[in-house]
């Protein structure tokens, strides 16, 4: 009932006129077959949800209208079955060449009827493979082989046995049987006759007497120089046989397989705690590997000079930042959208600490608590340092922060041979593997980071002594072959002869200055060496190095 | 064409080396004679060794004749106690029904293939073949298994009538242990086969059993029978075994009431061997549904781990009822486990008349002797595959009790026992195993041809089938 009908009973003015029509269904339903229309007519709007039948069950096979393939029982011969001329059957495609009638009768022995033109091998005719035992005649074996525990007969029994059974030898030494020869006798004679007791051959005894003739007829046939290394070393295998051992070693492993209950546990508790023992140092040596991998990392490549400031480093977090936007991940940003890269340094401070604390404890703590973003939990879960503590790690408290920001400690500490111009850097790196210290510190803590700055300043210092030093020396030497010149001029133009006191005396001079100077440069490394080297056995301490520099200034001076 | 189905126009020998030559297996046991085409995985003929000789002296083969309540019919089996063949000529024309009746036959083939319709100089070479052709195996080689302990004159006998009456091409004759083996796919494997007649156990390796490691028993399906009835006559009254041919009518009654049935009324009783094989038939349900192996720790009258006996446990276990077909029913508790004990444990066999208690080997007993009597060098391999096949092995708890006697016995090497799930796997072991051989392509090598029979006479088989 429509609001239009309602208004029609109370005589309404209706201003909208009446639907021509209900509208029908957009969409006309879906017809459904196997389905009564009035059951279908109850869904309603909403059609009901039946999976469509399908009436196909299967898809038919030969879609390409293919003829079938055509089979016929072809008849094949083995090759492999010595000579013998069986003849078997089996189905095979038809080849479209000229069809042979006689595969095709379906009955009878047709090979043996009318033997088709060709008959195929097996194609398993090929692996029929026999081990080749060693053959021998009459002379080589009364010559090479005799034995006095083996008859002629009982090894050629032996080799038969091999060659049946194809080296099988608990097959051989089960089927072992040797009669020995009876006597000629008659009945009655043999029944009182000694008859000699079978011989129970053990396994070794027929591999050892095997392997005897074996290694004996391969050396026979070919010199052992000549074998190839697989065969000399079968040769030496088969040499080496030593039944007396293999019988030792079987009634070690019979003895080991008839333990008991309480020894087989035992046994097996050993094993495992072995097993656990083997995995654990398995795991030991892993891991260890993967510290090792760690510490020999390569060296990251490309520069990283540009992010060794402040600035750099804010550059690339921005950089990582728009990376980590664009890849739609959770964000390294906090939840609230704010930029850690802000322009106050307390909140990157902030920034870092907060994705230190992830992974270890933080050990800024103070620092923390003017953070404004770090989470509060995150402040009191943190510890207090003590003074020995911040002292141990290094913590400084700045009134403010320097105008260059924050900044590593080693590029601290590289950053004044950095500077240098590569000669200046090239000398220092001189002299300081001259004290045998290495231009990396090993372990650069605060203390020694000012130590070794103090260390580069006397390098500085000493450098430019020397150089001055030099230059010096270099003067005097002018000087001095100046004035030798102009005396012996002077001494040319009076026409004196050369004085050799004189002129001894002045080279002895320039000798002496030369070599004053040159014991000076030499007394000064000489005395810087060990003394910087002594120090740096001494924790390197200021005094030392000032002492050091102090004394060679004064060197200079004089 | 879909490709990733197996296409019939593929030569699948490149997968598994078969090469199907339609080989026949045929694998007779003493309670049933099992034939088929090799290749296919189960045997299509299942036929009953035992046969009638009904009033006219005429052989009747087949459970559909030989059910059948005739007075007269006397029921026999060609097979010994020990699982070979006594009666060859009975037994020939039996195998011979075992396979014409499902395998092959007489017919002709397809009129459009067999040439009858082609020109008459076909015709007539083709009438001169069908002449010739009597005899039943004439296109199929002959796969044929016997048990380890044949004697030579049998499997000279065997490969006479395969060549002579039937007219195999090829045969070859394998043992049935080593077929089980392989049928479980090893080649080197301890074989335990407990079938009607005799349990043995069987070292096999690469496919040759090990002559010194047979060891046979009596402890076969035949044997557990007789316990049964030992069972039945010992309970209060004696229970008295009737077979299903003798009732005509009955009503059900209580447990342990005594049964209320019509009987029939025959002119001439059937003959007492015909009531022993339908009385072997309810036995053989009552050991499929009641019987069970106690399947340890220990024996069933040993003491277990808390201190109790074990047949107490196994007296609180729940009894099972059988229901005989005279409407007889009871609960079977602690009796059901009893019975098989003997298998497992010689002194707890109940005693059987005409029969020495204790003089046989149980079947723990004769793994060791098997074991014992192979290179030490092999022992913890057969360890590791025990085969167990033979139709009494589905005794409930078989396996898990031959499994727990190993270990206890072994208690160092690694025990592995290889049963198949599948009843029919189980049963027919042997045959399947022959089954797979037969279509193997290297195995056409191996087959004697008839020329080499020709050649060399029966003895060829002693030669060549080891």
């Amino acid at each position: 009932m429509s609001s239009h009908d309602v208004r029609d009973m109370l005589d309404l003015p209706g201003d909208a006129p009446r639907p021509a029509k209900k509208q029908k269904i957009a969409a006309p339903r879906p017809v459904l077959k196997g389905l009564a229309r009035e059951v279908q007519n109850l869904s309603g709007d909403n059609p009901i949800a039946i999976v469509p039948e399908v009436t196909v069950f299967k898809k038919r096979r030969f879609a390409t209208r293919k003829p079938a393939a055509k089979w016929e029982l072809k008849p094949f011969k083995n090759s492999a079955r010595n000579g013998d001329s069986l003849i078997l059957r089996h189905w095979r495609r038809k080849t479209e060449a000229p069809p042979a009638p006689v595969a095709e009768d379906g009955n009878g022995e047709p090979a043996a009827a009318q033997p088709p033109p060709e008959i195929d091998d097996s194609t398993f005719a090929k692996y029929n493979v026999r081990v080749q035992t060693p053959k021998y005649n009459d002379e080589q074996y009364n010559t090479k082989l005799r034995s006095d525990d083996w008859s002629r007969e009982e090894t050629d029994y032996l080799m038969d046995l091999v060659e049946e059974y194809d080296l099988r030898w608990p097959v051989i030494w089960d089927r072992y049987e040797y009669e020995l020869p009876i006597p000629q006798m008659d009945v009655d004679a043999a029944e009182g006759a000694i008859v000699p007791a079978q011989k129970v051959r053990s396994m070794e005894d027929m591999k050892a007497r095997y392997y005897f003739i074996a290694a004996t007829m391969m050396k026979l046939n070919k010199p052992p120089e000549l074998m190839n290394a697989a065969e000399f070393s079968l040769l030496e295998l088969m040499h080496q046989f030593n039944p007396a051992q293999e019988v030792a070693r079987k009634r070690f492993a019979e003895a080991a397989f008839h333990r008991t209950k309480e020894e087989a546990r035992e046994e097996e508790s050993l094993l495992l705690e072995l097993k656990r023992i083997l995995a654990r140092s398995e795991r030991l040596t892993e891991e260890r590997r993967e510290l090792y991998a760690r510490l020999e990392a390569p060296p990251s490549q490309g520069a990283i000079g540009v992010y060794s400031s402040s600035q750099g480093l804010q550059q690339l977090l921005q950089q990582l930042m728009t990376a980590d936007k664009t890849k739609k991940r959770r964000s390294l940003m906090a939840s609230d959208g704010i930029s850690p890269a802000g322009p106050s340094g307390q909140h990157q401070q902030g920034n870092f600490e907060r994705r230190d604390s992830i992974n270890r404890e933080s050990i800024s703590g103070p620092s923390a608590s003017n953070n404004k973003k770090g989470p509060s939990q995150g402040i009191s879960e943190r510890r207090q340092l003590t003074a020995d503590e911040e002292k141990m790690y290094g913590v400084k408290h700045l009134d403010r922060i320097t105008s260059s920001g924050p900044a590593f400690r080693h590029e601290k500490i590289t950053k004044p041979i950095t500077s240098k111009s590569s000669i200046q850097q090239q000398k220092i790196a001189n002299v300081l593997t001259e004290l045998r210290i290495s231009q990396r510190l090993r372990m650069p803590t605060e203390e020694v980071g000012k130590q070794f700055e103090i260390l580069l300043q006397n390098i500085n210092v000493l450098l430019d002594q020397r150089k001055l030093a030099d230059k010096l020396a270099g003067e005097i030497n002018i000087a001095k072959a100046v004035k030798a010149e102009k005396e012996k001029k002077e001494r040319a133009e009076r026409g004196e002869p050369e004085p050799g006191d004189e002129d001894g005396e002045g080279g002895a001079g320039a000798c002496l200055g030369d070599g004053e100077i040159k014991m000076e440069d030499g007394g000064r490394e000489k005395s810087a060496a060990p003394s910087i080297r002594a120090s740096s056995v001494h924790k390197r301490s200021a005094s030392v190095m000032s002492g050091v520099s102090d004394k060679s200034t004064k060197r200079q001076k004089k | 064409m879909a490709a990733q189905t197996f296409n019939s126009s593929m030569q699948p020998t490149d997968v598994y080396g078969g090469d199907e030559v339609s080989a026949i297996v045929l694998d007779p046991g003493y309670s049933s004679i099992r034939a088929g085409f090799a290749g296919e995985d189960a045997p299509k003929s299942f036929v009953n060794s035992h046969y009638g000789l009904n009033s006219q002296a005429r052989l009747v083969f087949g459970d559909d004749a030989i059910h059948n309540p005739s007075a007269g019919l006397e029921i026999r089996n060609p097979m010994s106690k020990e699982g070979i063949v006594e009666d060859w000529d009975t037994a020939t024309s039996l195998w011979e029904y075992a396979i014409t009746s499902r395998l092959t036959s007489f017919k002709q083939a397809d009129p459009r293939t067999n040439g009858m319709n082609d020109d008459n100089k076909d015709l007539e070479m083709q009438m001169e073949v069908v002449e010739g052709e009597e005899k039943a195996l004439e296109e199929h080689p002959l796969l044929m298994t016997e048990t380890a302990w044949n004697t030579t004159k049998n499997r000279e006998k065997s490969i006479e009538i395969a060549m002579e009456s039937w007219g195999c091409p090829a045969f070859w004759l394998a043992r049935n242990s080593v077929m089980a083996a392989f049928g479980a796919g090893r080649a080197t494997a301890l074989v335990v086969d407990v079938g009607a007649s005799t349990a043995s156990v069987i070292g096999i390796h690469d496919g040759l059993i090990l002559k010194k490691s047979v060891q046979k028993s009596n402890l076969g399906g035949n044997w557990l029978s007789s316990q049964l009835r030992s069972l039945f006559a010992s309970q209060d009254p004696p229970l008295e075994l009737i077979p299903h041919y003798m009732i005509a009518s009955k009503t059900p009654v209580d447990a342990g009431a005594p049964p209320q049935a019509v009987y029939r009324k025959y002119e001439k009783d059937p003959s007492d061997s015909f009531r022993a094989l339908e009385e072997e038939r309810v036995l053989t349900e009552f050991k499929e549904s009641v019987v069970q192996v106690w399947s340890g720790p220990g024996r069933l009258n040993s003491m277990n781990a808390t201190g109790s006996n074990n047949l107490d446990y196994a007296r609180s276990q729940p009894g099972r009822v059988f229901e005989f077909p005279d409407g007889a029913n009871q609960m079977w508790g602690v009796e059901r486990f009893t019975v098989a004990e003997g298998m497992w444990d010689e002194k707890a066999a109940l005693p059987v008349p005409n029969e020495a208690p204790g003089t046989k080997m149980t079947i723990p007993e004769m793994v060791r002797a098997s074991i014992s009597a192979v290179d030490m060098d092999l022992r913890a391999h057969l360890l590791q595959n025990i085969v167990v096949t033979g139709g009494t092995t589905l005794v409930n708890g078989f396996t898990d009790r031959l499994n727990n006697e190993l270990m206890a016995m072994y208690p160092g090497a690694r025990i592995k026992i290889q049963a198949a799930g599948l009843t029919a796997e189980r049963r027919f072991g042997s045959w399947i195993g022959g089954s797979i051989l037969g279509s193997l392509g290297t195995f056409h090598q191996m087959w004697i041809s008839k020329a080499e029979y020709q050649e060399f006479g029966a003895s060829v088989v002693e030669k060549r089938c080891k």
